[in-house]
């Protein structure tokens, strides 16, 4: 099916991308190889990101997927290295590996602690993890020429250490609200870490981009879209298997999705309105986030009649509700049948995570998490583009030639500057954005 | 869940079948009667009597248990409520000298509570509680016929303070304590209070009162004296700790179309009740979430409305209302 195609994860093993768009074309576009690269960014951290703290709390109930979560976030750091190669070279790629893949250990090392009551072996395993965010920051410095600091780097690195920290001390404390509060926090930063870095890459050999940027309007718009999506799959996943296993924090996580979706319901009304933002909302959690609830019950109550019911409320009433509303949205820039195709394959991967878990098949479960995971930076890439090509004006400006040089060097307001005030705000002070914030700044 | 429509309960007992108001509920979670686990279990015997299918009388079931031992324990439990009562064959009120056979009654078609066939009996509303069983027992008797007083002419004579006996075929008495007299108009009875869920052990005697309309063919009030079984034993600390109500759920919020709150952890609690209302009119329970379930009610317009959910143990014990979630006023 071309749908497929459409929306086939532009992510493979290479975060550098040929560009689609002739040079002489300067509509704004969400697939730009800067933008590419900052997708490609957004999904390999923010993935990072989830699978961690999903690891560290399943290590720490001793869960029997434990192993599964590992292998996954083990998996992520493997796919980075050949991106980080694409870019820099094996060499360089070598030793982010020597560095990186060993701190998805310490993380580890550091549940086993806590659960121990070992405060000796946390403390290692907290200095380990400290000295990890330095070398990890220096090495990005020291592979983006300095585009992006060291220090900003360093700090970005340790913000991001200290988010997965919190919302495992907070979950093993039982302090629910705050973990699932750490966690969303913390996912979010990937993003603004993933800008600052795709930024800093950038400018940095601005030819390997054609000269494209990756902080622009409609880059933004895909990452936020980005964020939103692949978010949601995170917390579905999250909260069906917490829901079949009676854990303490169901509702917590519940809770997460439900703030979530307030946020998504806020991107939408920053593009479409309150009225598209309240119908948004209705699709949204009727047949979907509901359903996923009443799947979860009927899978504990085994009333095979109310499973295939949710099931199909899923993959076909809300794909159907849910297509429609991106198509009429979009005004057919993302084709009905495009959205609903992809919105079914979406609930599919849902379902299908959530199914292997339930029979036991932890190595399957987090493959397809994986894959329903990634699948959403396709969706981001494909609506944004319609987005982006139903309102060019709403994106315009940064797709277009920078202005001439017609003065003797008074104006000094250049694009690398805004590109530095940019990073030194987000990486230095660790500022985490707001979606509602991102959006609004897009209008 | 089918949109079943349970029409419910209410009393007319005068010699004259009054146009009495009833209830229509629309959702299974709506009626009064599914708030009461006893009332429940005999809802569903009534189901198959009625030859309706094991599933959907099970449906009927306000919160399903899915934990084995938990499950276990709500059983016994509603057993106890049960055994606790008797079926009453007879009814003395010494102080106005009453002596009278009960019927059962159960619920007319056009939604009332059924009356005893003649004016000397007095009627035991059987599809609800068992009298000395946890609850509200209620029995009604007519108050006169058209040619003169019958059984609970002189009702309204109580005190609170006096004596209700009622015993069973073999002679088993129990003893209840007038605690209160009411009357109320025709329509406006509060079916909560005098048929729904309590945790005390109640009977409920109805009749009509008030000046005959005779337009209507009907009293235009109706008179309940609320009474109260006269515990033998003092409280053993065993019973009070089982009457213990469980803590009010928190975090209750609406996102959108969702009412969402957050567990109680207690395992006991066995779900959790949803009421809706609007500016000065009560809180209707809208819907009952198994604990086990997503904490949401779903309301396409949840912003119109406020919200308040309480919790409910095995016992059947029901938490204050949490605190009411205004939507429309927040921000």
């Amino acid at each position: 099916m071309k749908m497929k195609k459409v929306l086939a994860p532009v992510l493979g093993l290479s975060l550098l991308f040929p560009s689609m768009a002739s040079a002489a074309d300067n509509a704004p576009a969400v697939k730009t190889p800067a933008a590419d690269l900052r997708a490609g960014l957004d999904h390999l951290l923010s993935e990072h990101f989830a699978l961690s703290v999903i690891e560290m709390e399943k290590r720490y109930e001793g869960a029997q997927d434990a192993d599964a979560a590992k292998k996954a976030l083990d998996q992520n750091a493997a796919d980075m290295k050949p991106a980080i190669a694409s870019i820099y070279g094996a060499d360089a790629a070598q030793q982010f590996n020597d560095i990186f893949a060993p701190h998805n250990d310490y993380t580890d090392d550091y549940v086993k602690a806590v659960k121990a009551k070992d405060m000796d072996a946390k403390k290692e395993a907290e200095m380990k993890i400290d000295r990890f965010a330095k070398d990890f920051g220096m090495f990005l410095g020291k592979a983006t020429g300095g585009k992006l600091p060291e220090d900003a780097a360093v700090k970005a690195v340790q913000a991001h250490e200290d988010d997965v920290q919190k919302a495992f001390d907070s979950y093993a404390a039982g302090d629910y609200k705050q973990s699932n509060q750490a966690f969303r926090d913390g996912f979010h930063r990937m993003f603004d870490i993933s800008k600052a870095l795709s930024t800093a890459i950038v400018s940095q050999s601005p030819d390997k981009f054609e000269n494209s940027k990756a902080d622009t309007a409609a880059a933004d718009l895909r990452s936020t879209l980005n964020s939103l999506t692949s978010e949601h799959f995170a917390l579905a996943a999250m909260s069906m298997q917490k829901g079949v296993d009676g854990a303490k924090d169901y509702d917590f996580v519940n809770w997460a999705e439900d703030q979530h979706t307030a946020d998504f319901t806020a991107a939408i009304k920053g593009i479409y309105g309150a009225e598209g933002a309240s119908q948004f909302e209705k699709v949204w959690q009727g047949d979907h986030i509901n359903a996923q609830g009443d799947l979860v019950s009927a899978t504990l109550e085994k009333d095979e009649n109310a499973m295939n019911e949710a099931k199909d409320r899923l993959t076909s009433q809300f794909a159907t509700d849910f297509g429609n509303f991106l198509a009429a949205a979009t005004e057919n820039n993302l084709p009905t049948k495009d959205a609903m195709g992809a919105v079914k394959m979406h609930e599919d991967q849902v379902i299908q995570t959530f199914e292997q878990y339930v029979n036991d098949d932890y190595d399957m479960s987090y493959q397809t998490f994986r894959e329903g995971f990634k699948f959403t930076f396709g969706i981001g890439e494909t609506l944004g583009g319609a987005i982006v090509k139903q309102m060019p004006d709403k994106f315009a400006g940064q797709g277009m030639p920078d202005m001439p040089k017609t003065g003797m060097g008074g104006s000094e307001a250049s694009t690398d500057t805004l590109v530095w005030v940019s990073i030194g705000a987000l990486a230095a002070a660790g500022l985490s954005l707001i979606l509602r914030k991102r959006l609004s700044r897009q209008q | 869940m089918k949109n079943g429509s349970t029409i419910l309960l209410i009393a007319a007992t005068c010699m004259m079948l009054g146009i009495f108001t009833h209830f229509n509920m629309d959702k299974r979670n709506e009626t009064i009667a599914n708030a009461n686990p006893s009332l429940v279990k005999e809802t569903e015997k009534q189901n198959q009597k009625e030859n309706k299918t094991a599933k959907e009388s099970q449906k009927l079931s306000e919160f399903k248990v899915l934990d084995n031992k938990l499950r276990k324990a709500v059983e016994i439990i509603k057993k106890e409520h049960m055994e606790a009562g008797i079926i009453p064959a007879k009814l003395m009120i010494p102080k106005i000298n009453v002596k009278a056979n009960i019927e059962r009654v159960g619920v007319l078609e056009n939604g009332q509570m059924g009356v005893p066939s003649n004016i000397e009996n007095t009627g035991w509303f059987e599809p609800g509680t068992k009298p000395g069983a946890q609850g509200n027992a209620v029995i009604d008797g007519h108050v006169d016929s058209k040619t003169g007083p019958a059984v609970f002419f002189d009702l309204k004579d109580l005190k609170p303070g006096d004596e209700i006996l009622l015993s069973d075929q073999k002679g088993k008495t129990i003893t209840f304590i007038v605690k209160k007299l009411k009357s109320y108009p025709n329509d406006k009875a509060p079916l909560k209070e005098i048929f729904g869920p309590a945790s005390t052990r109640n009977l409920n005697l109805i009749t009509c009162t008030g000046v005959f309309n005779h337009t209507k063919g009907t009293h235009e009030e109706r008179l309940v004296v609320y009474t109260e079984l006269k515990e033998k034993t003092a409280h053993s600390p065993k019973k009070q700790q089982n009457a213990k109500r469980p803590i009010s759920p928190d975090h209750v919020s609406v996102e959108g179309t969702f009412v969402s709150w957050h567990a109680v952890r207690d395992k006991d609690i066995v779900g959790y009740r949803v009421y809706k209302g609007k500016k000065n009119k009560p809180f209707k329970h809208v819907a009952s979430i198994s604990a086990y379930e997503r904490k949401t009610y779903t309301d396409q317009e949840a912003e119109k409305y406020s919200y308040y959910v309480t919790s409910i143990t095995k016992q059947g014990m029901e938490s204050k209302p949490s605190s009411i979630i205004h939507p429309e006023k927040q921000p």
